[in-house]
């Protein structure tokens, strides 16, 4: 496979993701990986105590309003241990990316060189347009990754090798991304012949997908060219027959009633959420009545308590996510029953292993 | 109202994470870089010990060394499981003190999911 031939030989990591350039940056990167899983994610229960017992003592509310979350922000951020536990976030998730970049950049040609010739070759397909405008939010750079999903070259590459250490191993292999595609709501009927993947980064939802129903046409849609041709590419590493089209989800180039499941797997808290609702109306357009919209993604804050709603603004913001405490606030399962869609039972404690799964109305 | 409520959020720019460029989280940002430098500073060390062991794995075993080979090539199976222990205990030995406040130094290793 053409794409091989780019790869130093090291091993993959994650999809057809190279492991790094040298033994130096690997061991720079299971220095990062280790502080994360010491000094943030074995902290998250403890540090939660504690904060906990500090808003107790100084009398604050746990209900999860608006003016209750600011108190609880401005008592918790003068604390010097939180503080601390921040700092470290903020720090190895910037050396992470920086070590990422600069690896993957000594090899930029030979791996730009191996999306192009992945292009030429299926199954599947690979389309997209050099002179598409992007719009202005879908440039942020979230997750402090650079250049952003839409502006640098190797978007999917990072972004793939980001899911792998960020998820601490859970999405070696696509398993995390198996076990979410198995919860995805099918239409009641069972007739499923064509499903759209909307954001699909990397396509590892819908490489999911695919095995999940061999038959059926699928296609993966996201803003970013750069997304879309290194899903190609990975895809056809797996041997997956999958369309993957540079398209704006709130712009759909599809006919009306034409899929029978559509899925968007953490999308949704990547954009403005005046943008959620023109997606949720072109959702209704391209889906056939009766078919199927799971939309996988964090809980609303309805369900939480002031300090989770803390962390996840913390996190938001550490992690350059500009949008994600407004989708969270926007609990957006109530504006998918606005839109129009009949809504199954959701339950958030199942967190982003069980969708909001609504269903266009046969009449 | 869910409009009302999601472009209310004025409150998030307080945040430091959302500041862009360096943000801080204490009001001496001296603080800030002491802590980005020992961090820095550990991983650094990280390297070289690195480095150091698989220098002296190759040469008691082969007694010749080639610079590619440090660069490209990989420890033992065996080598790399001591260091993979002895990273975890340097980075708890070193960092987990920070966090003795409420008792994480303790804290057992746990990935995000
Ligand atoms: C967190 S990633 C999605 C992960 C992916 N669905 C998966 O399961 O692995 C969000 C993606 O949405 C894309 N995106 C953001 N706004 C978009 C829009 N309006 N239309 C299509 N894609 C968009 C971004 O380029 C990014 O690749």
């Amino acid at each position: 496979m053409a794409i091989n031939k780019a790869i130093y030989k090291r091993g993959k990591t994650a999809g057809v993701f190279p492991s790094l350039s040298s033994r130096r940056d690997e061991a720079y990167m299971n220095f990062v990986e280790d502080a994360r899983n010491l000094l943030l994610h074995a902290q998250q229960k403890p540090i939660g105590e504690y904060s906990k017992l500090l808003l107790k003592n100084a009398g604050k509310s746990m209900e999860p309003d608006p003016r209750s979350t600011t108190e609880a922000k401005e008592l918790l951020m003068k604390d010097n241990v939180l503080k601390t536990y921040y700092r470290i976030k903020r720090t190895l998730q910037e050396s992470f990316w920086e070590c990422t970049y600069d690896s993957l950049n000594m090899r930029k040609n030979d791996l730009l060189q191996a999306l192009d010739d992945a292009e030429k070759i299926g199954p599947g397909s690979v389309t997209y347009d050099p002179d598409f405008s992007i719009p202005e939010y879908a440039t942020a750079e979230i997750h402090i990754q650079p250049g952003g999903n839409a502006n640098e070259p190797l978007s999917g590459l990072l972004y793939d090798y980001g899911s792998k250490v960020f998820m601490g191993g859970a999405a070696d292999n696509d398993m995390f991304a198996d076990m979410q595609a198995s919860t995805v709501g099918a239409p009641q009927d069972g007739k499923v012949n064509r499903i759209l993947d909307l954001g699909c980064s990397a396509g590892v939802t819908s490489s999911a997908l695919k095995r999940i129903y061999p038959d059926a046409e699928v296609w993966g849609i996201d803003v970013s060219s750069h997304m879309v041709r290194y899903a190609h590419a990975r895809a056809l590493e797996q041997n997956h027959d999958i369309n993957f089209k540079q398209m704006l989800a709130e712009e759909l180039d599809f006919n009306d009633n034409h899929f029978d499941i559509v899925v968007a797997n953490l999308l949704f808290h990547e954009v403005p959420v005046s943008v959620s609702k023109k997606i949720l109306s072109e959702t209704l357009r391209v889906l056939r009545p009766g078919g199927s919209f799971t939309l996988i993604d964090f809980p609303g804050d309805k369900t939480r308590d002031v300090y989770t709603i803390f962390f996840g603004e913390m996190d938001a913001a550490d992690n350059g996510e500009p949008f994600l405490p407004g989708f969270v606030r926007s609990n957006v399962e109530e504006i998918m029953e606005e839109s129009g869609f009949e809504m199954s039972p959701y339950d958030p404690n199942k967190f982003l292993l069980a969708g909001r799964i609504g269903f266009k109305p046969n009449n | 109202m869910t409009d009302k409520k999601s472009n209310d959020l004025e409150d998030l720019g307080n945040l430091p994470g959302f500041k862009r460029g360096n943000p801080t989280y204490f009001e001496n940002e001296v603080i800030d870089h002491l802590i980005s430098i020992t961090l820095e500073l550990g991983a650094e060390l990280w390297v070289v010990k690195d480095r150091l062991a698989h220098v002296e794995e190759i040469l008691s075993e082969e007694n010749k060394l080639s610079l590619s080979s440090l660069n490209t090539g990989k420890p033992s199976a065996l080598l790399q499981e001591q260091l993979d222990k002895e990273r975890k205990q340097i980075i708890k030995r070193i960092y987990g003190r920070l966090y003795s406040k409420y008792g994480g130094e303790s804290a057992e290793e746990k990935s995000a999911i």
